[in-house]
């Protein structure tokens, strides 16, 4: 029964000249589905039939015919078997349709990207993207089937709510003028300074400006123009919405990292780190070294390959390594017949970091301690061996005095670079655990914060000024320790 | 001092006997400092499991070893007494030692553990007991013998300081391939699992479904682009500078060196965010050409100066040589030194290369969109809050390391070489 009535009522509409053309009778438009998108529902009165074409038409005016509008996009009702079917956020325009069923499931899409809606569809919602925003548009939708009747349904207006976010278009010209005049004033000055060598009569050296010109050339605009730069920017107010537009502020951005909640904790933190990793990279390098360094040592190649493996292997691959061994379900727990997680812990994340960092940063120290022992005359030590000085008070006495000149540069060194050591607490706990939005987590340390303040909140200008504290940090400390170094060298 | 009063009888020219020590006991004495710190760690082990059996008999352990070590320290000539105690006191420890393996779970660090308590133990029983020792400790040696004993002192001490030797280096080296043979292992271990046994089963499925996905291709074309035109860029630019800074005494020149020095002790992030503002004004953002521009310039300091070194052992009768010949300054560079340096380019090329594939700070900033992924980024991002896909990130980082690894190890003595010349020299 219900079989030959729809039968009867296709049929109908299969022979009725006008108005089977699906008409569509409800539209509803949404401006608030996102930036520049608005919303658009429409229904048909019946199953639409295979080939129905609609056409989504835009205007700033009320639609009475296509004339005056202009087609945003089309839907296809048509065969949709083998046709792939993309997810919604998949496409540049997100489209659902009701197959009669009642539930709305994605539109298919053709090979000409076109969307297609399975035959019998009885309305589709589309979220059409691109549309300007603020302002009243109207949009209508015709529909035309195979044996070209069309049907255009009523106007509808809205108008996309969403506020047009700021897209910051930095304005290039001052920053090519300022590369544009450090190149060429370098320039100018290294024709001065061959100048000044011709005029004195050095002819060997024709070509030497010539020579490090290039290389003068981009150290100053990519290196020390960005390091002014970095300079500036720490007093202005830069961040994303206030970019190419600074202005000075003055010291600011200074009280603002003073002010940090976490300041004491992240610099105290890199502190331990650094001091912490410097002397473990040291003391088991220079144990490593010593163990190396002998003559008649069976497998010395072999042991020295293995032991430079962790500065061989790319450190961030090290780092996910050791990430995924410190892992709950990692081979840690297994290895040592444990159940632990340490990195969802503060203490045992410090801990964790600060292992992985020695595991990497010790070959360097060794093979750099191996040169110098190297260098340390044999004579010495057999003139002790035989005066029977014991190995500690060779150790002790002669080997740490004769390797200080070596140890000062390289713990200095070592320092700067584990101060900076940016992939190993990046990768291993990205700052966690505790990680909140307005302080360092309890890993961080003082460049990855830095990182955060820079790239995930933004504030250019605030992460200028802590890196100009950074350096400032690393600078007085270098200068002190050289200093206190040197001091200590006078007095014995 | 007893000791001392003991033997004061004997002629005051016996130095022999006062100073011999057997070096059985002396390296003892050196070894249990580190068997305690061993107990301790063992201790701590069995704090983190939470088994309180274990650690109770751990601190017995513990507690044994300090009075081996403390009647090591006093076992002297004379004292039979203490060698009979140190003797017998070892046996307690293998003892407890033995039994703690028994009752516990036997996985490889348990293992170790025992080795770590047994072996001192049983070393201390035989070393002690040899009759050279017991002599000793029983005070009844001639000169004679003590002299013998202080040159056979010498071999024997140097043998159980090579044993040292290698045991500190097998630990070391144990340390350095535990995350290596694990990434192995999850590489070839079906699905994502991170634990359980050791090569259980074995598959190539993560390297296959690396190999074939299409975004490990992109990092690696992105990687190999931006590595050869860091070496390219940085050579073009550190080897003439090199040349100019080993040969040409010019105006500028101490200036210009400290210059690099001075950028070589910059540390990254304070270029960092300047960095990335004048790439974003500059729309270098998402390119290679940013990446290879930044790489080539902080690779550059050390470059100059590692070619500096290496052009200041060309000798300079050949130039001078082939100048008097009526070549010019660029022939002399071009056909004379440049050819003759070639090695020393080659390292330098190899270090610039390496430095630009293993960078991830700067490719994290500058390239974040998933089609510009250089492979650090690409391969982190395997590991991220979205999906730990751990099988095909161990076969993809296995597959990207060990050419590196390679490379590096078999050019490491140049590298090594160069790095010093180029950062420790300066």
């Amino acid at each position: 029964m219900k079989r030959v009535f729809v039968i009867t009522i296709l049929s109908f509409l299969f022979l009725l000249p006008i108005g089977h053309a699906s008409e569509i009778i409800g539209i509803e438009a949404d401006g608030d589905v996102g930036y520049r998108q608005v919303g658009l529902i429409w229904t048909t009165d019946s199953p639409t039939e295979e080939g129905t074409l609609f056409e989504i038409w835009v205007s700033n005016a009320s639609i009475v015919d296509t004339a005056n509008a202009t087609k945003h996009s089309e839907v296809r009702v048509g065969n949709v078997s083998g046709i792939i079917q993309p997810d919604i956020g998949e496409w540049y325009d997100d489209c659902l349709f009701d197959s009669g069923e009642g539930d709305w499931t994605p539109v298919h899409r053709d090979l000409d990207g076109t969307a297609v809606v399975s035959v019998g569809a009885i309305g589709v919602n589309c979220t059409l993207t691109g549309l300007p925003s603020g302002i009243e548009i109207y949009l209508a939708v015709k529909s035309t089937t195979p044996n070209g009747e069309s049907f255009l349904s009523s106007s509808i207006s809205s108008s996309s709510t969403m506020s047009d976010e700021e897209i910051i278009v930095i304005e290039t010209s001052p920053y090519v003028f300022a590369i544009g005049s450090i190149a060429l004033s370098v320039l100018i000055l290294l024709f001065v300074l061959r100048w000044m060598d011709y005029r004195d009569g050095r002819t060997t050296s024709r070509f030497a400006h010539l020579y490090i010109a290039p290389a003068i050339l981009a150290l100053s605009v990519l290196t020390f123009y960005p390091v002014l730069y970095g300079i500036w920017l720490s007093f202005t107010n830069a961040d994303q919405s206030h970019l190419g537009d600074q202005s000075f502020i003055g010291i600011d951005n200074f009280i603002t990292v003073i002010s940090t909640s976490g300041f004491f904790r992240v610099t105290g933190f890199t502190l331990i780190w650094s001091v912490v990793n410097v002397a473990a990279h040291i003391g088991f390098g220079l144990l490593l070294a010593m163990a190396l360094n002998s003559d008649d040592l069976k497998g010395k190649t072999a042991y020295r390959t293995a032991l430079l493996l962790p500065w061989a292997i790319p450190s961030y691959i090290s780092v996910l390594v050791w990430r995924g061994l410190y892992e709950p379900a990692g081979a840690l727990n297994d290895f040592l017949g444990t159940n632990l997680n340490l990195l969802a812990d503060a203490n045992g994340a410090r801990i964790v970091v600060i292992l992985v960092n020695i595991w990497l940063g010790i070959p360097f120290m060794m093979m750099s301690i191996s040169g110098a022992l190297q260098a340390l005359p044999k004579d010495m030590y057999e003139a002790a061996e035989v005066d029977g000085i014991n190995k500690f008070s060779r150790f002790r006495y002669l080997t740490l005095p004769n390797l200080k000149s070596a140890l000062v540069p390289l713990s200095l060194l070592g320092f700067i670079w584990t101060f900076n050591m940016f992939n190993v607490i990046y990768l291993m706990t990205d700052g966690g655990p505790n990680l909140d939005f307005d302080g360092p987590g309890s890993t961080d340390i003082l460049i990855t914060y830095v990182y955060d303040v820079a790239f995930r909140d933004g504030a250019y200008g605030v992460a200028a000024a802590w890196s100009v504290v950074i350096f400032v940090m690393l600078v007085v400390f270098s200068w002190t320790y050289m200093k206190k170094t040197n001091a200590t060298e006078a007095v014995t | 001092m007893i000791s001392a009063k003991s033997v004061a009888s004997e002629p005051p020219d016996d130095l022999a006997s006062k100073w011999y020590v057997p070096a059985e006991v002396d390296s003892l004495r050196n070894l249990y400092p580190i068997v305690v710190a061993i107990n301790f760690v063992s201790l701590c082990i069995f704090v983190l499991r939470g088994d309180s059996d274990s650690i109770f008999s751990s601190s017995m352990q513990m507690i044994v070893s300090v009075v081996i070590l403390m009647l090591l320290s006093k076992l002297d000539q004379g004292q039979r007494f203490i060698r009979d105690g140190v003797i017998s006191i070892s046996g307690l420890a293998l003892l407890l030692s033995v039994l703690q393996f028994l009752s516990g779970p036997q996985i490889l660090i348990d293992f170790w553990m025992m080795l770590w308590t047994s072996l001192p133990a049983v070393l201390v029983i035989y070393s002690v007991s040899k009759p050279i020792v017991t002599l000793w400790a029983s005070g009844n040696q001639t000169v004679r013998s003590a002299e013998l004993g202080l040159s056979r002192n010498r071999s024997v001490s140097r043998f159980h300081g090579m044993v040292f030797r290698h045991v500190a280096l097998l630990h070391a080296v144990a340390f350095v391939l535990l995350p290596i043979l694990w990434i192995v292992d999850v590489a070839l271990s079906p699905g994502n699992s991170l634990g359980g046994e050791f090569f259980e089963t074995v598959t190539f499925e993560h390297f296959s479904h690396i190999l074939s996905s299409e975004s490990f291709w992109i990092w690696t074309r992105n990687s190999v682009i931006v590595s050869i035109g860091t070496t390219i860029l940085g050579l073009a630019l550190a080897i003439p500078a090199g040349y100019a800074f080993s040969r040409f005494k010019f105006r500028g020149r101490d200036y210009a060196m400290f210059s690099f020095l001075l950028v070589q002790m910059f540390p990254g992030v304070i270029i960092l965010v300047p960095y990335f503002l004048v790439m974003k004004a500059l729309g270098l953002l998402n390119t290679s050409l940013g990446l290879i521009l930044a790489y080539s310039v902080t690779a550059l300091p050390l470059c100059v100066w590692m070619l500096k070194g290496f052009f200041d052992t060309v000798p300079k009768e050949l130039e001078e040589a082939a100048l008097v010949d009526g070549c010019n300054q660029n022939q002399v560079f071009w056909r004379i030194i440049l050819p003759l340096s070639l090695p020393a380019v080659a390292v330098t090329a190899l270090f610039s290369f390496l430095a630009a594939w293993n960078e991830f700070l700067l490719a994290l900033t500058f390239n974040t969109s998933e089609e510009m992924y250089t492979l650090p980024v690409g391969l982190a991002s395997l590991i991220s809050s979205t999906g730990q896909a751990w099988g095909d990130f161990a076969a993809a980082s296995l597959l990207v390391s060990l050419p590196v690894v390679i490379l590096f190890i078999v050019f490491q003595r140049f590298l090594i070489e160069g790095l010093s010349a180029g950062g420790v020299k300066g």
